[in-house]
């Protein structure tokens, strides 16, 4: 066994487990508060890099402002989104929901395709190159700077979700709506900014993760491999959301690197498999209890 | 104008035709579906065909997630799994296309409740990512299961096969696929007058109350998963049969995704429901294409900017529907009905 | 017996059909009896997946037709070009062969994917009534025995991976030394095509193959595979099932670690594309590419006459990416083949036509490619080992021709 190979393998894993956290995280907000599954988080993601390389690419903006740009492009987006589409299926099937998400990521696709055409993209590079060295262990420029990113964002919003009145607002909704409406919260309101803030962090992952991974308007499909990780979380669990997230990260890498890439998506799926079955709830999600 | 709806007994309420001029129409149907392949272009021909297959299998898909409730998002790894089954049999055996079928269907509703078998304990979007994963291993056995699937490159089949007959075109194919659709969707309805289709219904109502009313949850959604994988596996079979090759990207996750939009879209839980989505569905691509020849001598860039509508079309078809018109087309179809039924007057 | 009477019923539609177009259109039919057009047919991906080829592959087929009619036609009959999107999607590039191929007497046809030509074979070896050619460079259509109506217009995946071993083989050889190389692939039909075959061959050549990588499409990051590479320090990866990224990943990623290894890629990766996305980063990556570039220094006068056409169909473009060309030498082939078989006196049926494909040997394509060409098992094996000089924009032919035998 060749540790050195092992731990370089690891912490690339990691990193990436990082921006699938960051993903996930967006997808968590929108769950927790709103009970949808959001089937068009990858596509988000997608609109947000184009809205960065139009930014960037296109425009000549310098990347420190293109990248908040972009991001607020895919923020919006969330939002009216929730107004448009999400709010009047309230109260409907969450098959429903659920098929709208799948409805309006064939949409976005499209748009895509009209605006920005089917050629690939790489998206202009706007993180350092050299290369980063942990003692012996060599890191990717571009993924160690992504999960620094990452990183910072997520820890400002766990500190937004504890602290700060909306972010109270927000998980007073998400643990009992009812009794959230009579506290005088506007739920409304909180569905809302569920929505813009899941879609901002989906946004700033969509950029990252475009500029190590290229983009396409398919390039949305990564929303499938982050399916996997809050079921693993659990889908209403933020802190499921970060652990899962490291860990299918490093698990896909490694199995990728010691048994071939068709294994990736395997070992993943399998233990997809092994949580539903053990924990149909994911290891961190509540178990809801079902009453007539 | 026809009135009056009165029934006294509940085989009345039960029957599949409620009036004589139900059956005629349904005749009428069944006679231009045998004698439309005699007049159709070959291209519409295989549009039919497709449609036939889109069917059966919507139809599938609407029996588990329609009338039962439980999502599947694996519709597409069913499909596979009776086309590889056909395609196996057609290289290795000489039987008969309808042993052949059959067993594709068997065989599909064994897998089907084995991953059936987690929907007891989970469900919902739970279990809709269960059957995702599902799909994902089915995928993976026909890429490396390279011995019997062929692997990557995947399997040629010979034409189908019945008492020496092959069928070996379009035409042929035609009544093969149209007549099993039939007889799938009869039985189909059929099975919603029986105690069966209607312990599925209580299912998807609220399965707790289900279960207080003694039904068994497990062996109701485990049959309810079996005949849906069943109706997917005939249905793979046929499309097996009809392009003779199959691979693993001949059943992608978006196929899925396509029969669910097509039952959301012709109406959930409704037999006509499914009919008119896998029509509507299928005829949609082909329907815009035939709007951009239409301008493109007006407007000659018309293809390049009316093809990535189709995305969007099909998007904002799905919203649309969800969200305007929850029950699908098979509701606009019984308001058409009732119109004619009271005409003149109006509802 | 059902066959006879569904032709009928589809003459009696006709029939009818006529009679009308007769009261309606007058006479104008009864003129171009004797110069039944040649129609070209197409399953052409304008949307999707394969848009970014599939629109110059348009270009280039329906500029050949404009110019091949503008010399009057193949044998004095006038050729029609028929096509629709696809979308990349088989089921709707079926559905469309079956659209046009019902309305048109169609004797050339394009299909789009590997896909398609593979759902549409046992179709066509039943009808008997064309031959095929396309975007699929798939080993599999060089089975003559399934696939004897389609063909590869240049090497397979395979042939070009070949392509690419007999150069680092002799590159290798110049040093005095054993090369060895590293596949890098998608898990994909694509991508995994042509591995297995060149494993043996790189054997026979005495190339060691270190590593084989193949990636999941759709992944985030591909930093663990470079480490793998890093470990292995190949003199070569070759890429393959990718149009562009990853590629550029591996690339910088493994520079910046330090590795002089060189990065080589196959048909589809080796347009221009790369260059204008990566920029200076491309500089020094080489493939195999079986036609000459648009817009060089090449010389042939088909080579000249596609470049007149194409100025004459869009003069603001500048550059016509290698679908172009590729679209181009498709219909060239096509209109050799009928010619052939026109010129022998046989009607063009897919026996006819295919038998005609069979007996092009060391044909002169005008400068298309740079070497006469002959048909071998359904493909033109045939290619050039070029390499991006970044600074100038452009692929540089660093090998000569290398027609495999």
């Amino acid at each position: 066994m060749d540790w050195l190979f092992f731990a370089e393998v690891s912490l690339a894993g990691l990193a990436t487990g990082g921006l699938y956290a960051l993903i996930a995280l967006g997808f968590v907000i929108i769950y927790k508060a709103t009970r949808v599954i959001n089937f068009a988080i990858g596509e988000i993601m997608m609109f947000a890099a184009y809205l960065f390389l139009s930014f960037a690419g296109g425009m000549q903006l310098p990347p420190l402002i293109a990248l908040p740009l972009a991001v607020l492009g895919g923020t919006i987006l969330g939002g009216v989104v929730e107004k448009v589409m999400i709010r009047p299926m309230l109260g409907e099937s969450p098959i429903s929901v659920v098929m709208v998400t799948i409805g309006l990521a064939s949409i976005l696709v499209g748009m895509a395709e009209i605006i920005w055409t089917a050629d690939p993209q790489l998206l202009p590079e706007f993180l350092p190159r050299d290369p980063v060295f942990l003692g012996e262990i060599y890191l990717a420029p571009k993924i160690a700077y992504g999960f620094l990113i990452g990183a910072t964002v997520l820890v400002l919003y766990l500190l937004y979700f504890r602290f700060s009145r909306g972010g109270v607002a927000l998980r007073a909704t998400a643990s009992d709506q009812a009794a959230a409406y009579s506290m005088g919260i506007n739920v409304r309101r909180v569905f809302n900014l569920a929505w813009v803030f899941g879609s901002l962090a989906a946004s700033l992952a969509g950029i990252l993760v475009s500029a190590t991974g290229g983009l396409s308007p398919q390039s949305g499909a990564i929303g499938l491999s982050v399916l996997v990780i809050v079921i693993v979380g659990g889908l209403d669990s933020i802190l499921g959301a970060l652990i899962a997230g490291l860990f299918v990260g490093w698990l896909e890498t490694v199995a990728g690197a010691f048994f071939g890439g068709e294994y990736r998506m395997l070992a993943t799926f399998s233990v997809l498999a092994l949580i539903l079955i053990i924990r149909p709830y994911g290891l961190f999600g509540t178990h809801e209890i079902e009453r007539l | 104008m026809r009135i009056g709806d009165a029934k006294q007994s509940y085989a009345a309420d039960e029957a599949l035709w409620t009036s004589t001029t139900q059956q005629v129409w349904f005749g009428l149907l069944l006679l231009s579906l045998l004698l439309f392949p005699f007049f159709a272009s070959p291209y519409l021909l295989y549009l039919a065909c497709l449609v036939g297959i889109a069917v059966i299998s919507a139809t599938g898909l609407n029996i588990l997630t329609g009338f039962t409730g439980l999502i599947s998002l694996g519709q597409a790894g069913f499909m596979g799994v009776g086309g590889y089954t056909v395609a196996w049999l057609s290289l290795h055996t000489s039987l008969p296309f309808p042993i052949a079928l059959l067993a594709a269907g068997l065989l599909s509703a064994a897998i089907g409740m084995v991953i059936g078998l987690p929907s007891l304990r989970i469900k919902g979007l739970y279990l809709a990512i269960a059957t995702l994963a599902a799909s994902v291993f089915l995928h993976f056995v026909f890429v490396e299961w390279a011995s019997v699937t062929g692997g990557m490159a995947g399997l040629s089949l010979r034409s189908a096969q019945l008492f020496g007959l092959t069928f070996h075109n379009d035409f042929r194919m035609y009544f093969m696929i149209m007549p099993l659709a039939v007889l799938m969707l009869l039985a189909a309805r059929n099975i919603f007058r029986t105690r069966i289709g209607r312990a599925f219904i209580a299912i998807r109502d609220r399965d707790i109350s289900a279960e207080i009313l003694g039904i068994p949850l497990l062996r109701y959604k485990l049959l309810s998963f079996a005949l849906s994988s069943f109706y997917a596996g005939v249905a793979g079979g046929l499309f097996a049969y009809f392009y003779r090759v199959v691979t693993p990207e001949s059943f992608p996750l978006s196929m899925s995704i396509f029969y669910l939009a097509a039952i959301i879209v012709g109406g959930m839980g409704s037999i006509l429901g499914g009919v008119l989505g896998a029509i509507f569905m299928t005829l949609v691509p082909e329907g815009l294409k035939l709007l951009t020849t239409a301008i493109t001598p007006i407007y000659p860039q018309a293809p390049v900017f009316m093809s990535p509508l189709l995305g969007v079309v099909f998007g904002v078809l799905i919203v649309g529907f969800l969200i305007f018109e929850p029950n699908g087309l098979a509701e606009v179809w019984r308001r058409i009905r009732r119109f004619f039924h009271l005409w003149p007057f109006r509802t | 017996m059902l066959e006879r009477i569904h032709k009928q019923g589809r003459r009696l539609v006709t029939a009818a059909g006529l009679a009308l177009a007769v009261a309606i259109g007058g006479t104008a039919a009864a003129q171009g009896e004797s110069k039944e057009p040649i129609v070209f047919g197409g399953s052409i991906p304008l949307t999707g997946v394969f848009a970014f080829a599939g629109i110059h592959i348009h270009a280039g087929l329906s500029d050949y037709v404009d110019w091949i009619n503008s010399q009057g036609g193949i044998n004095g009959r006038p050729v029609q070009y028929v096509m629709e999107d696809t979308g990349y999607l088989v089921d709707r590039s079926v559905a469309t062969y079956k659209k046009l191929s019902g309305r048109h007497r169609i004797c050339c046809y394009y299909g789009d994917s590997t896909g398609f030509m593979q759902a549409i074979a046992a179709d066509l070896n039943n009808a008997k009534n064309m031959i095929m050619s396309g975007a699929s460079f798939a080993t599999a259509l060089t089975r003559v025995d399934k696939h004897p109506f389609q063909f590869i217009p240049g090497p397979s995946y395979s042939q070009m991976f070949a392509i690419i071993l007999e150069y680092i083989a002799a590159e290798a050889n110049k040093e005095g030394k054993k090369a060895t190389v590293a596949f890098v692939y998608s898990d994909t039909e694509f991508g995994r095509d042509p591995i297995e075959s060149s494993r043996a061959y790189a054997r026979n050549l005495g190339i060691d193959v270190v590593e084989e990588i193949m990636t999941k499409p759709g992944s985030v990051d591909v930093s663990a595979e470079v480490i793998k590479l890093r470990r292995k320090r190949p003199d070569y990866v070759i890429f393959h099932g990718y149009v562009l990224s990853p590629i550029n990943e591996f690339m910088v990623q493994m520079r910046q670690m330090g590795l002089n290894t060189k990065f080589m890629g196959t048909f589809w990766t080796m347009d221009r594309l790369i260059i204008d996305k990566m920029g200076k980063d491309a500089d020094g990556f080489m493939g195999v590419m079986p036609y000459n570039y648009f817009g060089e220094d090449e010389d042939g006068p088909m080579y000249r006459v596609m470049h007149e056409q194409a100025r004459k169909s869009d003069p603001n473009q500048a550059y016509r990416p290698t679908p172009y060309v590729q679209g181009w030498f498709n219909a060239m082939v096509w209109t050799e083949v009928v010619k052939r078989t026109l010129d022998a006196g046989k009607p063009l049926t897919g026996e006819n036509l295919k038998e005609a494909l069979d007996s092009i040997k060391d044909w002169d394509t005008g400068g298309i490619i740079g070497v006469p060409v002959t048909v071998k098992d359904n493909s033109f094996p045939v290619g050039r080992i070029y390499r991006v000089n970044a600074a100038a924009g452009r692929f540089e032919p660093v090998s000569d021709w290398i027609h495999l035998d």
